[in-house]
């Protein structure tokens, strides 16, 4: 049996996305942006598309920027603003977001920008004061995860729009892993930029939205044809597109429910877990947490010997990222919370997702502490133990 | 599906078709390259060694083919502290380490077979060239390879019965053309891949500025170049920058043709000598290890030495000593004996066992 438990790296595409696909490729042709009839069709898919996504996270169809995917909506918020930033040479984030956002803000340090970032707690919560103390009327931008893919934790994020608001600056939220997994109302959260990812939701990858809020002026970064009102040149992936939207509608209708049963699955496994494996740390918070996602430090073992032997077993999860040789380095995001590069070796992550089933959970419960006894007996004891 | 298999591939041909004979011999083979060296990504393409990215890429390609699960795993820290960490102190102690021999016996038969515990493998296989005979007693032999050239046995001497029982060395009876050809068969992409051959973390090949580089200047220090007489010749910048039987760089202007006979790293003197003075009379090593051999302590018994990769074995006479300690007498001629090689002692196509050569016995 196959137990996929790495559904935040990408979950499976929903039946939905799928049918959608399907619509649009027996379609036939058609550009969006084409005068005749069968462009016409492209473009009334393609803005249905769209105000589903819209719908998702409560804003206007107007304001949604379809891009490739959520790389690509960091670095067009992050490009975006701070080419029209003006004498604004700082930027607000913190230690735990993802490549996308931590390689171009690295990219803007070499280019002298100030980059500020704000270290988290040992649970992964980045504090709304110590961000709303940062923001200065030098800040062009703050960025920051409004729901951390490694461990889970929903960031608390009061005051910092209307602070950022005060001081001139543009807030960016990287909604990736939070969209369909928890409700999202951009006016009650009130920031200019949302970053979206198809494939964290039950699209193929290769589609992503930005949100831009109507207000809000950024430069594009792909210039060529007016495509996305200017904001984004290229012919649209109207396939991706339907995808995504109807990808986005099915997860808006379904989240409660799925919200309440992934909680159950959620909690069992990590109960059948704790209680089989002596020692098993949850990393981040007990509340404030997404349901799906369970970080766990694992004593006496390395987590890429885990990580393979589970894999072998049919059991997929997943430990920091990748490296491009295909190695696995420690999370930076597990250091940051504090952690030794020991324990950081010695975790795993294990995200569920809207298909998970009960039979995968108690699959899990068998095989993983089954596993972790073996690579513990086989390894060196002093590897990953507490520090 | 068969016993389960850790091959451990470096994108080579040799590790590939080990790999791809096991999968069609029926085992469940999990294919693993080790990422040994931080540099790994940096290097220059088109180099002749393994860990470089491409060759990860080579090999997983291998395992797509073929249909295996293939992983990279991180040794780099045990690398570091165990192969490297003794390459660097070895030379500074004026002796000439074989990273590979030290590779083999704490990275690949240590920690990898660790792993493949971890992961539930019965065995690991690698592309070495060498056979495991299993005698009718139950007991594991280590035996040369049905290919004299390509024979590889010298680099696992140190391999006992618990890791002979768990190995696998899938080309032991195979031609190195044979290899090239099955791999051109399975349609490996890699077939005719040059062979690596320098040490894969050095892969410049200078030793002596790597060795530097490693350990700091304040670990180097100069010396002389002297004479067997004990004459002076030359002042040199670190006995790390030489070998037994080196001719070049010696910065001596001799007459005739000079070589390094003997390294002093107590007072940092390199002695040369004429080529004839080169020979020694045999050698202690320590670190002994015997594969299954119950010999007596103290008594001398017939053996053929290898005390380089590239050389003939020449006949000898070992007597086992405490502390894993052994002392070899040469039967025949004077071969140029390096301190830091591995010396492996065969017994016709046998490894009976080996060391590291201590020191040479002048007579």
């Amino acid at each position: 049996m196959r137990v996929f438990l790495d559904h935040n790296a990408g979950t499976a595409v929903r039946p939905e996305a799928a049918a959608a696909i399907s619509r649009v490729l027996s379609g036939g042709e058609g550009n969006p942006s084409s005068v005749h009839r069968a462009g016409q069709w492209a473009r009334r898919t393609l803005e249905n598309a769209r105000a589903q996504v819209a719908d998702l996270i409560d804003a206007d169809a107007r304001e949604i920027v379809f891009t490739s995917g959520g790389t690509e909506s960091n670095n067009l918020a992050i490009e975006g603003v701070l080419r029209r930033a003006g004498s604004r040479r700082r930027v607000v984030t913190s230690a735990i977001e993802h490549s996308s956002i931590l390689a171009p803000l690295m990219n803007l340090e070499s280019r002298g920008f100030e980059i500020v970032r704000i270290r988290p707690d040992r649970d992964g919560r980045v504090s709304p004061c110590h961000v709303v103390e940062t923001i200065d009327e030098s800040t062009a931008l703050v960025t920051l995860g409004l729901v951390n893919a490694e461990v889970g934790v929903i960031q608390n994020l009061d005051g910092i729009a209307a602070r950022a608001a005060d001081a001139g600056a543009v807030f960016h939220l990287d909604a990736a892993q939070a969209a369909g997994r928890v409700a999202i109302d951009v006016a009650a959260l009130d920031c200019d930029l949302m970053t979206l990812s198809g494939h964290k939701i039950g699209a193929p990858a290769g589609i992503g939205a930005l949100y831009i809020r109507d207000d809000c002026e950024i430069a594009p970064i792909l210039l060529g044809g007016p495509q996305e009102r200017g904001r984004r040149a290229g012919t649209q992936n109207l396939v991706g597109a339907a995808a995504f939207g109807a990808a986005a509608q099915a997860a808006r209708i379904a989240m409660a429910s799925e919200r309440e049963r992934v909680r159950g699955l959620s909690e069992r496994l990590l109960s059948g877990l704790m209680t089989r494996i002596p020692g098993l740390r949850l990393n981040g918070p007990a509340d404030g947490r997404l349901a799906n996602t369970l970080n766990l430090t694992f004593p006496r073992v390395l987590g890429e010997s885990m990580l393979i032997a589970l894999d072998l077993e049919g059991v997929e999860v997943s430990m920091g990222s990748a490296c491009a040789a295909g190695a696995v380095e420690p999370s930076h995001v597990l250091i940051a919370m504090g952690r030794s590069a020991a324990e950081a070796r010695s975790s795993l992550r294990m995200s569920l997702g809207w298909n998970t089933t009960s039979e995968e959970i108690a699959a899990a419960i068998d095989i993983i502490p089954r596993v972790w006894r073996r690579v513990a007996a086989a390894e060196p004891a002093e590897i990953g133990e507490a520090v | 599906m068969g016993a389960r298999v850790m091959v451990a591939m470096s994108g080579g041909v040799d590790s590939s078709v080990a790999a791809a004979l096991l999968c069609e011999s029926g085992y469940e083979v999990v294919g693993v390259a080790m990422r040994l060296t931080p540099e790994a990504a940096h290097l220059p393409r088109r180099r002749a060694t393994c860990c470089s990215h491409e060759d990860f890429e080579d090999a997983r390609r291998v395992a797509e083919r073929m249909n295996f699960p293939f992983y990279v795993v991180d040794l780099r820290e045990d690398f570091a502290a165990r192969v490297i960490g003794n390459f660097v102190s070895e030379y500074l102690a004026g002796r000439t380490p074989n990273p590979c021999v030290m590779c083999n016996r704490e990275i690949k038969f240590d920690r990898l077979w660790q792993r493949a515990r971890a992961i539930g493998a019965d065995y690991v296989a690698t592309g070495h060239y060498a056979r495991i005979l299993r005698g009718a007693d139950g007991r594991f032999r280590l035996m040369r390879a049905a290919d004299n050239s390509k024979d590889q046995s010298y680099f696992l001497f140190s391999l006992r019965q618990e890791e002979l029982s768990r190995t696998i060395f899938p080309l032991g009876a195979m031609a190195k053309s044979e290899v090239r050809a099955r791999a051109r068969e399975l349609g490996l992409a890699n077939a005719d891949k040059p062979e690596s051959q320098e040490i894969c973390f050095v892969p410049d090949g200078d030793y002596a500025g790597f060795v530097e580089r490693a350990a700091g200047r304040g670990d180097v220090r100069g010396g002389a170049v002297v004479d067997s007489s004990g004459n002076t010749l030359a002042r040199h910048a670190g006995i790390h920058h030489f070998t037994i039987g080196q001719r070049r760089g010696l910065g001596v202007a001799a007459g005739e043709p000079m070589y390094v006979r003997r390294i002093d790293s107590h007072n940092g003197t390199v002695v040369v000598g004429r080529r004839d003075e080169l020979g020694a009379a045999g050698l202690i090593a320590r670190e002994v290890s015997l594969v299954d051999w119950q010999c007596e302590r103290g008594t001398p018994h017939r053996v053929d030495v290898k005390i380089r990769y590239r050389q003939t074995p020449v006949p000898a006479e070992l007597s086992i000593g405490p502390d894993c300690r052994a002392q070899v007498r040469f039967l025949e001629g004077r071969p140029a004996v390096t301190p830091g090689q591995a010396c492996v002692f065969y017994r016709d196509d046998e490894v009976v066992g080996g060391g590291f050569i201590e020191r040479a016995l002048e007579a």
